[in-house]
């Protein structure tokens, strides 16, 4: 057996516990060990980053080398020395891998823009997601503010001054800041993430709809169009005149569970896209699967984000709570998205027939180190959860959003204490670890020989019986 | 229904009464008296909005010595026309419209129907966008709507823009358009009605 991979260190942040409060991780718990994504799914392709044995230079080379090669037949003549250009980020990026790939290949963009157009006015703006001020945290992390320039980079929110977009289904609204250059950039990543919010269809135009729009919009995609429809409220500002006169080009991490594969970028927003939508199924879809085959098992939370967004083997935590649904067949309703989450009554029961129990191998969840700033109260609800630390569990029941996730969960004293209790309580010895372990996953031995075991037979599921499914359903057939 | 543990509090000696605060306060409960942010702390829900938004860091949320709890109640003669009211809105009355308070539709079209006639009364009669503060605001304003009442919107506020479509609204031009392409407009509808119709 590996020993476990080193998890993503806790980070200072206003949204979580203090890093000293963390003080064991659940990969140092007895019986732990690792698996290797691309172990289990030998197609997976090479990647180009985290290099192993690298220092923190030479894998920022690497990534510059790689944005600056995607950068080569991108036409960049409509920026003139006279223009101002924003490059607009997301807080996304800069959970991956620690940040550092999504950083650089922000600095390269900028870079590339004033050496080929000649323009000194290039800002950064990036957006967040609910934790208002997290991307001004990673601004100043990676000393982005000091590389823009003063004033030129800034976080953004969607509660800031908004701008009316005129889109084909009415009026939409962005935050001003996002739009308030000559020029803007999309600088996103391609990990598939929230697949129950966007279903993989039209994820590279997500952000149009979510971290560069206003609170108007974003409650547009997630209460108004429905689970399959949300994501075109982004396509909707995308296609307006205004933001189409806005648009320069988009460059994108290309993701895969294992790390950074590449960087691509593009004119068209579109023709990136619907490549990237055939990655991230063939690169994500075979893990997601696998976890929905994973029998009973205790689930440790340990990684600096809030709860359904912390990280195993490239995927979200969300991804295993919905795995036991194929959440990339637009046929079902993933067992938690927010319109799932909508759909219970008073008494807890499902409003729709389409609503069905999130996965119930989830047995007990150890939230050992996991933030708040985003309404996760549905997840204690739905799967009987322990939070380590009386600290953390003040801190989550402070947040504004969170105001009843201690109201079905238990506070232990240690993380030792948790494990016990979990043990003895569900019966398995199965530990699935969502800690942020670059390119694998930690879990318990017995879990990683029931990984394994599966993944086989999984990847040929895929391949064979789900990708056809997958890809027809997005009018991608084509690439069967 | 909200729990309301936190409040705002304002540093005279940092505040340059630029008025973000008030911009983006979901419930009106901060104003700016010569040049200062004044709070008014029994209104105040502890959302976070001022503190998370202010440029020059001058206010802090501090855990309130008086907890209280936001809930609308109302009677239950009034019940049938809360939930037509809801249906009307398209949202089943039990629903949940609001993720980080888990306020539900019937919540807050009774509040609608008390006579919270624009999105800052309705928050701070039920509770609801008084958490993330970006998730929520449609339904309100569908309420509102389907009450036949028009919100204005707080002066200079960033609270809210603007009503925007529903399922309901996508024409067929744009449904036939992007058919095939994975936006299941149909399916989505009716699931919408499903949910909506539930307990007739």
């Amino acid at each position: 057996m590996r020993p476990p991979i080193t998890p993503a260190p806790p980070r200072p942040s206003q949204y979580g516990l203090a890093p000293e409060l963390v003080t064991k991780r659940m990969a140092e718990l007895p019986g732990m060990t690792s698996v290797l994504v691309r172990e289990l799914f030998p197609d997976l392709p090479e990647v180009i980053y985290p290099v192993p044995g690298a220092s923190r230079e030479e894998e920022a080379a690497v990534i510059d080398a790689a944005t600056r090669a995607s950068l080569e037949d991108v036409d960049m003549s409509m920026i003139t020395s006279d223009k101002s250009v924003n490059i607009c980020a997301s807080h996304h990026g800069f959970t991956l891998l620690g940040g550092y790939a999504y950083a650089q290949m922000l600095r390269t963009i900028r870079d590339v823009i004033v050496e080929r157009t000649g323009t000194q006015n290039v800002r950064l703006r990036a957006g967040v997601g609910m934790r208002l001020r997290e991307t001004e945290e990673y601004i100043k992390a990676h000393k982005l503010d000091e590389y823009f320039g003063k004033g030129k980079a800034r976080g953004v929110a969607p509660i800031d001054e908004g701008i009316p977009i005129e889109t084909e289904i009415g009026t939409l609204y962005g935050i001003k800041a996002i739009y308030d250059a000559d020029f803007i950039v999309h600088a996103h990543n391609s990990d598939v993430r929230e697949v129950h919010f966007h279903r993989q269809v039209d994820r590279a135009v997500k952000p149009f709809g979510m971290s560069y729009a206003r609170a108007d919009t974003r409650s547009t995609y997630h209460q108004n169009l429905g689970p399959r429809g949300a994501n075109f409220t982004a396509r909707a500002i995308f296609n307006s005149d205004f933001v189409k006169s806005k648009f320069a080009f988009a460059s994108f991490l290309d993701m895969s569970p294992a790390g950074v594969v590449g960087v691509m970028s593009d004119n068209d927003l579109y023709r990136m896209n619907e490549a990237l939508t055939l990655k991230g199924l063939q690169y994500y879809g075979k893990i997601i699967t696998l976890f929905g085959e994973l029998s009973d098992c205790i689930v440790g939370l340990d990684f600096p984000c809030p709860v359904p967004y912390v990280f195993a083997s490239g995927v979200i935590y969300a991804n295993f709570v919905g795995a036991n649904v194929d959440a990339f067949d637009l046929r079902t309703l993933p067992p938690y998205t927010w319109y799932t989450e909508a759909f219970y009554d008073a008494s807890n029961q499902p409003l729709s027939k389409a609503v069905v129990e999130v996965n119930p191998h989830i047995r007990m969840v150890i939230h050992n180190y996991a933030w708040g700033g985003y309404p996760s109260s549905f997840f204690s609800r739905h799967t009987p959860t322990i939070v380590v630390k009386r600290e953390q569990a003040d801190m989550m029941s402070r947040c504004p959003m969170n105001v009843y996730y201690m109201e079905n969960a238990l506070i232990a004293d240690s993380l030792d204490t948790a494990m016990q209790f979990a043990y003895k309580t569900t019966g398995t010895d199965k530990v699935v670890i969502f800690d942020g372990a670059a390119s694998g996953i930690n879990v318990s031995e017995s879990m990683a020989v029931e990984l394994v075991e599966k993944a086989k037979l999984v990847s040929e599921k895929v391949d064979r019986e789900l990708m056809p499914l997958w890809l027809k359903q997005r009018g991608l057939e084509k690439y069967i | 229904m909200r729990k309301v543990t936190q409040l705002a509090v304002v540093d005279p000696a940092i505040c340059t009464g630029c008025r973000i605060c008030t911009r983006v306060c979901p419930v009106l409960a901060i104003t700016v008296v010569d040049r200062k942010a004044v709070v008014n702390n029994p209104a105040c829900t502890g959302c976070g909005g001022c503190e998370q938004r202010c440029s020059f860091r001058a206010i802090t949320m501090i855990e309130r010595d008086d907890p209280y709890e936001i809930r609308f109640t109302w009677d239950e003669s009034q019940t049938e026309a809360v939930n037509a009211l809801c249906r009307k809105a398209n949202f089943n009355p039990e629903q949940i419209v609001c993720y980080c308070t888990e306020t539900r539709a019937n919540e807050v079209a009774a509040a609608v129907l008390a006579g919270n006639d624009t999105p800052e009364k309705v928050s701070a009669a039920t509770g609801i966008r008084t958490g993330c503060k970006i998730e929520c605001v449609q339904p309100i304003l569908r309420i509102l709507d389907a009450a036949g009442i028009k919100p204005e919107r707080p002066e200079g506020g960033y609270q809210w823009y603007g009503l925007t479509a529903t399922v309901y609204d996508i024409p067929d031009s744009i449904r036939e358009k992007y058919a095939g392409s994975g936006f299941d407009f149909d399916g989505d509808r009716e699931i919408f009605d499903e949910v909506r119709d539930a307990g007739l």
